[in-house]
């Protein structure tokens, strides 16, 4: 397996991670609104960053095969964070947007952090003179 | 009305960004993964995270952009 794969098994570890963790707030304590709105942004910024990913590998493979890739799919993906806006502003009572739109930056996050971890721990793995 | 037209005015300007900012990953990353096939995934992970970094932001202007209008 390449560090692509491994990378992107890594990222949809830590949002499936963070998003029990929503579903366990929203079960166990009282900020049930917060915890829904997290929930909601989690899961469509996941569909986002899964979709970033197939999109990224099939860019890939086509340009190792010289072949034409046709789109980037940034279009669905900014429908479905207007989505998420939309059922938000439509549902108030039941949604929070500042939660919403932090669970919505979490894929983000996950990728920035992982990014500068796994590069700091594979910096310092290799010994000098390697 | 003018809620309307800031919303497209936001989302049209962070979309052309965007899609400048992607071109140019993209471009580079085809470029170098057909001339070298065998660093696919080194390659690819530099795009993935570039183009990340650059998505962020037109999709925190849609939100905004539908929050004024």
């Amino acid at each position: 397996m390449n560090d692509y794969q491994n990378m992107v098994n890594r990222q949809r570890k830590w949002m499936l991670y963070l998003l029990a963790i929503s579903v366990l707030g929203w079960g166990f304590t009282d900020y049930q609104v917060i915890f829904q709105s997290l929930i909601l942004g989690q899961t469509v910024g996941f569909f986002n960053l899964f979709l970033l990913q197939k999109k990224t590998d099939v860019i890939g493979e086509k340009a190792a095969a010289n072949q034409m890739a046709r789109s980037f799919g940034s279009l669905s993906r900014f429908a479905s964070a207007a989505l998420v806006v939309v059922i938000v502003l439509r549902f108030p009572e039941h949604f929070h947007i500042i939660a919403a739109v932090l669970g919505l930056m979490t894929p983000y996050l996950v990728i920035m952090i992982d990014f500068i971890f796994h590069k700091s721990s594979k910096t310092t793995s290799t010994k000098r003179g390697e | 009305m003018t809620g309307a037209v800031a919303a497209a005015i936001a989302v049209g300007l962070a979309a052309l960004g965007a899609g400048i900012g992607n071109g140019l990953i993209v471009s580079r990353t085809v470029e170098g993964i057909s001339r070298q096939p065998e660093l696919r995934g080194a390659l690819q992970t530099t795009m993935f995270i570039g183009v990340a970094l650059v998505e962020a932001v037109p999709i925190i202007a849609v939100v905004i952009a539908f929050m004024v209008m």
